[in-house]
């Protein structure tokens, strides 16, 4: 195992460092669509009016569309638009014309396109990313949302007998995905700031490749508002893993649909008119990635609109270096193909001159990481009034995200057990923790009314050869959380909190 | 085995689906897919929303208060004009506004559009698509999902079905950008003869019975093949080759891939003006579209895949896969696990289009016909012009193209003072003529002329049976060319290719 020299400079760009044998067997085998090769022979022909008759494209003339229109909201008041939204405020209207006057026309949009998605966006979308997150020296592709992103780095990265390293805790929407093509998952140990870099490395330390198979090379991360837990990665910790990361040649996945809704940061509340200190201001509330520290080369960050616009946006982007980036898009070429015109068009204007611009954006962004903040206090309120003084639960304050990681107080319970006996494998569990917590979930449910997401949905699977036997407490003994979301009305909260309470005292009370 | 007697016609639909309860089509699948999952979370939702009044705190989905969008609206063309498409092009035509809101009622939602969904898509769309399906195809009992596109809904089956060192079938010339998509999975293609009206179902069914799984692994399962305008050769399959396909497909168990974008671009039709008057388009038009393999399909065997990409725009990245629901499940699946369901947008544009304050279906295939004049149009200028300016020399000739978008143009090599046609090959089975040499020199001529079409060797897919009887490099004296330009493109850009042809053969 090397270890490479780190390199302080974080605004290197000479460092060449090649990752390709990071690269599953499938994403080596893959080469360039056959047909964009001809293409490049032929734009490669010096003859100036070369006529075409190989692409079998409807021409823009056949396209049934004239103008698009949207509505959105206004953010020229700077103090709070997304409030104004919701009070009939002032709205704005974006355009897409045939081929005039707007920064995406509709006879370019909806022709086919490369894999890093249409020129015109993709150069939006960079400036904003070079913007907010001074990559070093990478490049953006767009995806069609997270879930793509994820799906598509995980088969460029893994194959069967392979392992990717993740937190304890993880959204299984996510970490299914490789799980049938024989990838397998090992989860490190978690506290309230997230994972615990020195977990990280003692699981790297003990690897036993002979029993084992390859070290595991890829680390998959939410570093804000870590789902399910809500935890955001400290600067400092971020530092510990990159080094980590170095030291082991391990891949970065940046998983970041939350980045922007993070809470109870001082700056949040200025609001400057003028646009650029306002940016200035805005960029000053947001934690570094480990984008911006990647001198390496070694980490993939995924943005998304998905929290910030909406779901049904299904676009996002891919930030990474130049190697990725051409596999990704061979990939891309391969299977989705680059996302559809509607999205490119509606982000490409949002962020022109004729839209929001950046500054507008941002301050979109930041009026929105003050409204759910808002729904996060009021839950807050509500559980402390109506499930606190109950005893049997409790929970921290997230520092980012959309969801709260409730603990209950199993022990607690008259059915609570724990075996007495030392001894035994580390990861089997030695209490009925699990039992209880699936009941709970399914009287909160059934009875009370009430859905949450139970710890035990996340939980990664334990494996006696990775985990530390002693004093490891088995994971079974650690499920003892409900997930639960503010993203919901106010109404919803209060009814949910109060159900909860009630619910608790009758479980606990049987 | 389990299969269904091969004359499904005289079937009772009680008993089809009665006998289609104990097809199992797990057998199809590749070990990823039977391994799938779907995705847990998404089950509490389901069980969240059978008790009337239970509150979900579950989800992270933003609410829609949030959404930054309150209405999006699509300037189309009126469907009313006459002849819709001319009336668009040369902008005579009215337009119509159809409209998406947030908080204002239509067709859908875009509170449901803009939110998290099913890997299949909305309902409404699904259904709308369903019913066009139903008036166009009346598939025995198939379920309809959303795709972005061919090559994404293509890709996703070659996952489903596809494990490593399998063999599909195609045509042995096709559309070879998703032939080799499937490479890197570890699929090999076996390619299929073909002639002047597509693929030859005698050679189909000699591959297959003659097919060693000593030597050559597991037996092909899957078929993929274009059957309306097939990229490149431009053939469409006649419906008793389609019948034959079938049958053969059946005998030997065989998944058929039918990837048809251009199954809405048809020519010649003969579409009955009183048929129009009295039923509407959509009944005019299904009466005279080629039956597809979905029409057919009493076994569950087919997997038809369906574009926005020619019909309205590529960049729609929508289309539409019908299938039996067993496989419509674990395509949702890996759907689920990937790309998501399609954008929001898309599915608003098209449950409006269809639905009664847009087009309609009726409407959206009057679209179509107007659309297929207009192809019609300038397929037959091309011919024109391709008679009186290459044709005459001999040197080149070419079918009418009876749909889509291609010509598949044969030169006539034999005339060629540096043909050879009795070369020892240099490997094995190799090619026995100088054919490849001679395209390639000709493509390039065409380049520095200013013409571009697109040579046969992009598209063919070499044989490595052995049992092919000749490499394919022997026939691949044809160019792919388009005639979807404008009116100069094609005058200027064949009257290039005559002038070339002389220069090369003379």
């Amino acid at each position: 195992m090397e270890t490479p020299q780190i390199d302080n400079n974080a605004t290197s760009n000479n460092r060449v460092i090649d990752l390709s044998h990071h690269l599953s067997d499938e994403a080596r085998i893959r080469v360039a669509n056959p047909l964009k090769d001809i293409m490049r022979v032929i734009s490669e022909c010096p003859v100036t009016d070369l006529i075409t008759m190989a692409n079998g494209d409807p021409h823009h003339s056949l396209y049934p569309f004239q103008q698009f229109m949207y509505e959105v909201p206004s953010v020229q008041d700077p103090s709070d638009p997304v409030t104004s939204w919701n009070n009939s405020g002032r709205t704005q209207i974006f355009h897409s014309y045939k081929d005039q006057d707007c920064a995406l026309p509709i006879c370019k949009a909806f022709q086919y396109s490369r894999a890093a998605g249409l020129v015109q966006c993709n150069d939006a979308i960079t400036d904003f990313t070079n913007l907010i997150f001074a990559p070093p020296n990478h490049h953006v592709m767009l995806t069609i949302g997270n879930s793509d992103g994820l799906a598509k780095i995980f088969r460029i990265f893994g194959q069967k007998g392979d392992h990717f390293l993740t937190d304890e805790f993880s959204y299984p929407g996510i970490t299914n995905c490789p799980l049938p093509y024989g990838v397998k998952w090992v989860g490190v140990k978690m506290d309230s700031g997230g994972i615990i870099p020195e977990e990280l490395e003692k699981v790297l330390i003990r690897w036993d490749e002979a029993k084992l198979g390859r070290r595991p090379r890829v680390l998959y991360l939410v570093p804000v508002g870590q789902n399910p837990t809500g935890s955001t990665l400290s600067v400092d910790r971020r530092k510990k893993i990159y080094a980590i990361a170095q030291t082991w040649d391990l891949i970065i996945i940046e998983d970041d649909p939350y980045y922007f809704l993070r809470y109870d940061i001082s700056q949040t509340n200025c609001s400057s008119a003028d646009p650029d200190e306002f940016i200035e201001n805005f960029r000053s509330t947001l934690i570094p990635t480990f984008l911006s520290m990647d001198v390496d080369g070694r980490v993939l960050r995924l943005d998304t609109f998905s929290k910030v616009l909406a779901p049904g946006m299904r676009l996002g982007w891919i930030t990474s270096n130049k190697l990725f980036h051409l596999k990704l898009g061979e990939y891309t070429d391969s299977s989705t193909q680059p996302p559809h015109a509607f999205g490119q068009m509606l982000v490409t204007e949002m962020l022109s001159e004729h839209g929001w611009k950046i500054g507008g954006f941002c301050r979109w962004l930041r009026s929105l990481r003050l409204e759910y903040q808002n729904r996060l206090d009021f839950l807050l309120d509500v559980f402390q009034r109506e499930v606190e003084p109950t005893g049997y639960a409790s929970v921290n304050r997230p520092e980012a995200g959309m969801f709260v990681w409730i603990e209950v107080f199993f022990e607690k319970h008259p059915r609570f057990v724990r075996e007495q006996r030392s001894g035994g494998s580390p990861v089997v569990a030695r209490t009925n923790t699990e039992c209880l917590l699936k009941e709970l979930f399914e009287t909160l449910m059934n009875i009370q009314g009430i859905a949450f997401v139970p710890a035990s949905m996340f939980t990664i699977p334990e494996n006696p050869l990775w985990v530390e036997s002693d004093g490891h407490v088995p994971l079974g003994d650690r499920t003892r959380f409900l997930r639960a979301t503010f993203a919901g009305t106010e109404e919803i909260i209060e009814k949910g909190m109060i159900r909860l309470g009630k619910g608790l005292r009758e479980f606990f009370q049987e | 085995m389990v299969f269904l007697p091969s004359t499904a016609s005289a079937a009772s639909a009680v008993d089809v689906s009665l006998k289609r309860s104990h097809v199992d089509y797990s057998r199809y699948l590749s070990a990823e897919a039977r391994s799938r999952l779907p995705n847990p979370i998404k089950s509490i939702w389901k069980a969240a929303q059978v008790k009337p009044g239970t509150i979900n705190m579950g989800n992270g989905d933003p609410h829609h208060t949030l959404y930054p969008i309150s209405e999006v609206n699509f300037v189309v063309p009126s469907i009313d004009e006459h002849d819709p498409v001319q009336s668009w092009r040369s902008g005579t035509g009215e337009q119509n506004i159809i409209a998406s809101y947030k908080d204002e009622p239509c067709a859908l939602s875009l509170r449901t559009a803009f939110a998290y969904g099913a890997g299949a898509g909305l309902k409404d769309v699904r259904d709308a698509l369903a019913d066009l399906n139903d008036r166009i195809h009346s598939p025995p009992n198939h379920t309809v999902s959303l795709s972005l596109g061919n090559a994404d809904a293509l890709t996703k089956c070659f996952r489903l079905l596809g494990d490593p060192g399998d063999s599909f079938l195609c045509e042995e010339f096709t559309f070879s950008a998703m032939t080799n998509a499937a490479l890197p999975l570890g699929i090999e293609w076996v390619p299929i003869r073909m002639d002047n009206n597509g693929l030859v179902p005698s050679d189909l069914e000699r591959i297959l019975s003659n097919w060693d799984e000593g030597k050559q692994g597991k037996r092909p399962h899957v078929l993929y093949t274009i059957p309306c305008s097939q990229n490149p050769t431009g053939s469409t399959l006649s419906l008793e080759r389609r019948q034959q396909i079938y049958q053969i497909a059946h005998d030997w168990d065989i998944i058929i891939l039918e990837d048809d974008p251009y199954f809405f671009l048809q020519y010649d039709l003969g579409v009955s003006q009183s048929t129009i008057q009295q039923y509407g388009h959509t009944r005019a038009m299904a009466e005279v579209l080629p039956r597809s393999f979905l029409s057919m399909d009493y076994d569950g065997r087919v997997m038809r895949l369906d574009s926005f990409s020619k019909i309205v725009a590529p960049g729609m990245r929508l289309g539409w896969v019908t299938s039996n629901s067993y496989f419509a499940d674990k395509l949702d699946m890996l759907t689920d696990s990937s790309s998501q369901h399609p954008h929001g947008m898309g599915q608003a544009f098209v449950a409006e289009l269809l639905g009664s304050n847009g087009w309609g279906v009726d409407g959206f295939m009057k679209w179509i016909l107007s659309l297929c004049n207009e192809y019609q149009r300038r397929r037959d200028l091309f011919m024109d012009v391709f008679r009186q300016k290459v044709a005459t020399s001999g040197f080149a000739t070419a079918e009418v193209p009876q749909s889509g978008m291609f010509v598949w143009i044969k030169i006539n090599l034999e005339h060629h003072a540096r043909f050879s046609a009795s070369q020892t090959p240099t490997v094995p089975g190799g090619p026995t003529t100088n054919t490849a040499d001679l395209m390639d020199e000709l493509f390039r001529k065409l380049l520095n002329n200013g013409l571009v079409m697109m040579p046969a060797s992009t598209f063919a897919i070499a044989d490595r049976t052995g049992m092919m009887g000749s490499h394919i490099n022997d026939r691949v004296n044809f160019f792919r060319a388009t005639f979807v330009g404008t009116d100069e493109t094609i005058r200027n850009g064949l009257t290039t290719f005559g002038r070339t042809l002389e220069e090369f053969f003379l």
